[in-house]
């Protein structure tokens, strides 16, 4: 089913945006400069001759989802009515699709910035990124590392194409329970445990936002990256298990030490046939300010 | 450290236990997709130019399987053209159903491939089967099942027949000439790891042609999980388990191939 089509009120969106500054300035003070991308881009995007007329039901509902937990989660739903209509004018498709993929795009460039400061910080570790360190622990930290600096720059590469504000910066909210995470690395478990959830909810986040991208290349350069992250995941729960039987010996990519492995460590990378998604990510939660 | 035969059947025997009793969440999920996927079946079947590739296409992408499965020096073995989808009886699926069917054939044949591996390892063909590896078998096909049943639910929702096939141009043309080959775990991996890779890539693409949100949202829950086989199948191999920054496409399967 063809989703219906609608023109952006300019007029009613300008009325809306300056009643917004006036009466929700503290409400809205995070928000401001996003929207005013997405009023920008919404003229970019009727400008470049309007939108594929075909989408399902399904996509639209998926993306209202998606734009409600963005804006509930960047405040702008504080004052019942105004984040009603507000609501109901980004939801209008000419304005929305493109301007929720570059929110859906900044915050997975930012869960890549936080990931790859995060495995800085792990690798300045001696017990991470030390002489005595685990070398194969080294390696795939060093080497995951680098991965994510590539998916960073992909997703900003992507936001590029759709002429959407770079994201340079870390996911707001997750670096918070990073840099609360710091003092208590004292240990390669530790690190093990906080990587797991960075990259559980980098998954996560992608396998929502695949479902709900609008722009092709977008949701394929997402795609590509998500089954990655979940890759991270199931070593780094291999690792954990192993870390927890006490036979970090047995962390290493040698061959002959398949037979040693303790039979968890067949299954413990994949703990669900389903990739679940209740550690994702709120879609606007790393969109630029 | 290797397990006896009994210790094999009775760890796969707790396995399927325990992963029986997470199935009721799998299939509320399920049913919660294919209830809303009900009232949209029209629109799987709709075809569109830019998914002809994929709906249409020929066979060359064989060749990885059949490198991954052979090892890095084996030959393509593939040898058969592959034909439209065939399912005796009933009617040729298009669109979407037809990606869901070809999902469903891929996730028998890993079943069968899995459950051939751990009949052989039973059966001391194999030699000596470490526990991590018959756990990973029989946890992988448990949920390789799993997925199967998933797009079958999704076409019996929709008023089509399941798939109970596998996808005969993969089995004829790389499976069953690798598997006879087989004479250890490490050979049993190498395959599997050749079958997870492309069942990974025909995810990935077909999430790039899936038109309906629901049956998209299925194929990309189930992706990363067949990457996490893979990764651990490198690692259980001796290989980096995460080689590629992005998941790609070489190898996918097409809606041409035979199902049966």
């Amino acid at each position: 089913m063809a989703v219906e089509r609608s023109a952006v009120d300019d007029r009613a969106l300008r009325d809306l945006l300056e009643e917004s500054q006036d009466i929700q300035s503290d409400a809205m003070g995070a928000t401001r400069e996003p929207l005013a991308e997405l009023v920008e881009l919404g003229h970019e995007r009727r400008a470049g001759g309007g939108f594929d007329p075909v989408e399902a039901d399904q996509f639209r509902v998926e993306r209202r989802r998606l734009m409600r937990s963005s804006l509930v989660a960047g405040g702008a739903l504080a004052a019942y009515g105004f984040g009603g209509a507000l609501l109901r004018l980004l939801e209008t498709p000419a304005f929305a699709d493109q301007a929720l993929d570059v929110q859906m795009l900044q915050t997975s460039a930012s869960l890549e910035n936080l990931a790859v400061a995060t495995y800085d910080t792990a690798l300045a570790l001696p017990f991470i990124g030390g002489d005595g360190a685990n070398a194969t622990v080294k390696a795939f930290v060093t080497t995951t590392r680098g991965q994510h600096a590539d998916h960073a720059k992909a997703f900003n590469d992507a936001l590029t194409k759709l002429g959407g504000k770079l994201q340079p910066g870390a996911d707001p909210v997750l670096i918070d329970v990073v840099n609360k995470a710091k003092p208590t690395l004292t240990d390669a478990g530790k690190v093990v445990d906080l990587a797991i959830t960075l990259e559980t909810g980098a998954t996560e986040t992608y396998q929502n936002n695949v479902a709900a991208l609008a722009d092709p290349n977008a949701k394929m350069v997402t795609a590509s990256i998500m089954g990655v992250e979940a890759q991270h995941v199931a070593v780094l729960l291999a690792v954990q298990a192993l870390l927890k039987a006490s036979r970090p010996d047995l962390i290493n990519l040698d061959p002959g030490n398949v037979a040693n492995l303790p039979d968890v460590a067949g299954k413990v990378g994949f703990p669900e046939s389903f990739q679940k998604t209740d550690m994702a990510r709120a879609a606007g939660e790393g969109a630029t300010k | 450290m290797a397990i006896s035969e009994s210790e094999l059947v009775r760890l796969t025997a707790d396995l399927d236990e325990m992963h029986r009793a997470t199935l009721p969440a799998m299939h509320a999920a399920a049913e919660g997709w294919t209830e809303q996927l009900r009232s949209a079946a029209s629109d799987l079947g709709s075809s569109r130019t830019n998914r002809r590739r994929f709906l249409a296409g020929g066979g060359a992408a064989l060749g990885a399987l059949a490198l991954a499965a052979c090892g890095s020096t084996g030959s393509n073995k593939a040898t058969g053209n592959p034909t439209p989808t065939d399912r005796p009886g009933n009617t040729p699926l298009t669109g979407d159903f037809a990606v869901a069917a070809l999902a469903a054939s891929l996730e028998h044949l890993a079943v069968d491939t899995y459950q051939a591996g751990l009949d052989a390892a039973t059966a001391g063909k194999l030699g000596a089967v470490p526990p991590a590896v018959a756990t990973f078998a029989a946890t992988a096909k448990a949920q390789h099942s799993d997925h199967a049943a998933a797009w079958n639910s999704v076409l019996t929702n929709a008023g089509k027949a399941p798939v109970t096939g596998v996808d005969l141009t993969v089995k004829n043309g790389v499976v069953d000439p690798a598997f006879a080959g087989v004479t250890d775990v490490t050979g049993l991996a190498r395959l599997a790891l050749g079958l997870e890779n492309v069942a990974a890539a025909t995810y990935l693409n077909g999430i790039a042609v899936m038109e309906n949100n629901n049956a998209l949202k299925i194929a990309a829950s189930i992706q990363p999980v067949e990457m996490q086989h893979a990764a651990i199948l490198n690692f259980v191999l001796g290989q980096y388990p995460v080689p590629d920054a992005f998941a790609k496409t070489d190898g996918y399967r097409l809606t041409s191939d035979q199902i049966g």
